[in-house]
């Protein structure tokens, strides 16, 4: 063994780069992610056929079956995103791992910022695999740019706010279902929304509403832009909503990192 | 030799449950301190409050003569196995080990060396690239101690480092903490209910009972302390039972047929100022000088595992 204290190179990168390489291994060559996108892919090839049939059968214009493609994968992409960062924290601490992470020197907010990346990857996968069947489905009528960068940027949105949501939930909570069970119904909860207002719902009625869930918001942003043809900016009130999500749960996160500690709020 | 940790009054609650209370202690670098107490006392609690795990109600603490109030720099220089600790099933042991080594702000190849060095150390040099989901539970707590040492730290605790071992992983342990202490001058503080081991290894024990610190110096000054009786059982032939009795009683020493009823065991009991030396000497001496043939004498009492009970009881640990 060496003496104690003795001196070793030191690491160039700060622990968040460190723990975030860690979380990237771990969930991309460990074998969760892979499989989650491989079946993220032959979903979008199921929905993208069922699409492109409707489309043949003229149920479906070209630029409502870009938006519902693109739709699909927001919603994907947000049901993965908010999972892996629910699990981040309360994950370790039912694993009995997070004590040892603890007791490094690494700052919380490194972990927490680390961990976030990790989930955030999972949202970067699924829009780039996304990609070919908006182009698929969209050829022609030039569509597949604007649709290419309103989903990007809403779901880059959404997917900021989801990984901020699910790492206060998981900062906060000790048990990892717990924490997994209310993830997945804040998500339920604000995407719901969005599916009521196109089922013929008033918009006058609960307009304030829906521009308050960044959900709704988000894709409703989204339909101008690709549905409606808009332009980047005709709308962009749209994207307050998830915009102030984007950066307010993930600042949250950050500043409740400082209080990480080996047992949630709800436990001793 | 300067102080390697010290604690004045520690005090924690949970929900109104004290789970310690008015805790001092003092260990001096190089030494191994043994921490012990009944299930449920506190150690583990303790032991997290001066990892910085925890934060104490109040009272104050210096590891490696950081206070603390900068816990950072504390755990730069802390190395802790926890109780019941998790471990990633899917890394292997070097990749883990690495990963804390890095954590401490070593570089990839620093941390990769070091990780293999402690591998080799705990003895798990062949397993170091299987998967720790392949470890048994020996290996992991191996594995444990090895994550504890790869900052190169100045204390060591270790909560239960033998939970759960076979006798060869006990004595395993055991050697590494005492080349840690004797060799690389670690200040070591270790929870354990391996009484016996103690004894042989710690310099100091402390006992913490309910959260309170019921004895605390070296092996022979709490046993002394705890005033634990002394007694022994002596084996003699069964047709020379009663003659043996009436020898010591003679003998002025105080006797009686042992608990477990055999005719020839005797139980002997001396003052509580006696040493195993001179009960040995005046159980035996007067046996011996009436021709009656001491077939097996064992030494019962004056042991740490003595001074643990008494002051222990009434604990429901």
């Amino acid at each position: 063994m060496a003496e104690p204290g003795g001196d070793a190179a030191r690491s160039a990168f700060p622990a968040s780069v460190v723990v975030a390489q860690r979380e990237l291994q771990d969930l991309w060559l460990g074998g969760r992610g892979l499989p989650l996108m491989l079946a993220f892919t032959l979903m979008s090839s199921v929905t993208s056929y069922l699409i492109s049939s409707n489309q043949t059968l003229n149920f479906l214009e070209v630029r409502e079956s870009v938006s519902l493609s693109v739709r699909v994968a927001v919603a994907v992409s947000a049901l993965l995103v908010v999972l892996a960062a629910a699990d981040a924290i309360s994950g370790e601490r039912e694993r009995g791992t997070l004590e040892s992470l603890l007791l490094t020197p690494a700052p919380r907010r490194s972990l927490v910022v680390g961990k976030g990346v990790a989930a955030l990857s999972l949202w970067l996968a699924a829009v780039i695999l996304s990609m070919p069947y908006v182009w698929f489905l969209g050829r022609g009528v030039g569509v597949v740019g604007k649709a290419a960068v309103g989903s990007l940027v809403v779901s880059g949105l959404l997917a900021l706010f989801l990984t901020g949501l699910g790492l206060v939930i998981s900062i906060v909570l000790t048990s990892n279902r717990v924490s997994l069970a209310l993830s997945l119904f804040m998500l339920v909860a604000l995407y719901a929304p969005s599916q009521l207002a196109t089922v013929g719902l008033q918009p006058s009625a609960g307009d304030l509403v829906q521009r308050l869930d960044p959900f709704t918001s988000g894709l409703r942003y989204l339909d101008a832009l690709v549905v409606g043809g808009h332009s980047y900016g005709q709308d962009v009130g749209l994207l307050l909503a998830p915009g102030i999500g984007a950066v307010a749960f993930p600042v949250a996160a950050l500043a409740m990192s400082g209080h990480l500690a080996l047992f949630g709020r709800d436990r001793p | 030799m300067g102080m390697a940790l010290q604690a004045k009054d520690l005090r924690k609650t949970y929900a109104g449950t004290v789970a310690v209370e008015s805790l001092s202690l003092e260990v001096e670098a190089g030494k191994v301190l043994g921490f012990l107490g009944p299930n449920g006392a506190g150690k583990t609690t303790v032991i997290r409050i001066l990892s910085t795990i925890l934060v104490p109600d109040s009272g104050a603490f210096w590891v490696a003569g950081v206070f603390h109030t900068h816990p950072q720099q504390i755990r730069q220089r802390l190395g802790v196995l926890p109780e019941s600790a998790g471990y990633p099933a899917g890394l292997t042991g070097e990749e883990w080990l690495t990963y804390h080594g890095r954590l401490f702000g070593r570089t990839r190849s620093a941390a990769r060396a070091t990780a293999r060095r402690l591998l080799d150390d705990v003895g798990l040099s062949g397993r170091g690239t299987s998967r720790i989901g392949t470890y048994s539970r020996g290996m992991r707590q191996r594995l444990g101690i090895a994550r504890a040492l790869v900052n190169d730290p100045d204390v060591v605790f270790l909560d239960e480092p033998t939970l759960g071992l076979d006798p060869s992983g006990q004595i395993q342990v055991l050697e590494i903490v005492t080349r840690l202490a004797r060799k690389h001058g670690v200040t070591v503080m270790m929870s354990t209910h391996l009484l016996a081991e103690v004894e042989q290894v710690c310099d100091e024990v402390l006992i913490l009972n309910r959260g309170h610190a019921v004895a605390q110096g070296t092996v022979a000054e709490v046993v002394h302390r705890a005033a634990a009786p002394r007694q022994a059982l002596v084996r003699v032939p069964p047709e020379l039972h009663d003659r043996a009795l009436t020898v010591l009683g003679d003998g002025r020493i105080e006797s009686r047929p042992a608990g477990s009823g055999r005719r020839g065991e005797l139980t002997v009991s001396g003052p509580i100022t006696a040493s195993p030396e001179q009960l040995s000497s005046r159980a035996l001496r007067p046996l011996l000088e009436s021709g009656i043939p001491v077939l097996a004498f064992t030494l019962e009492g004056g042991r740490l595992s003595d001074a643990f009970l008494a002051v222990t009881a009434g604990s429901g640990g």
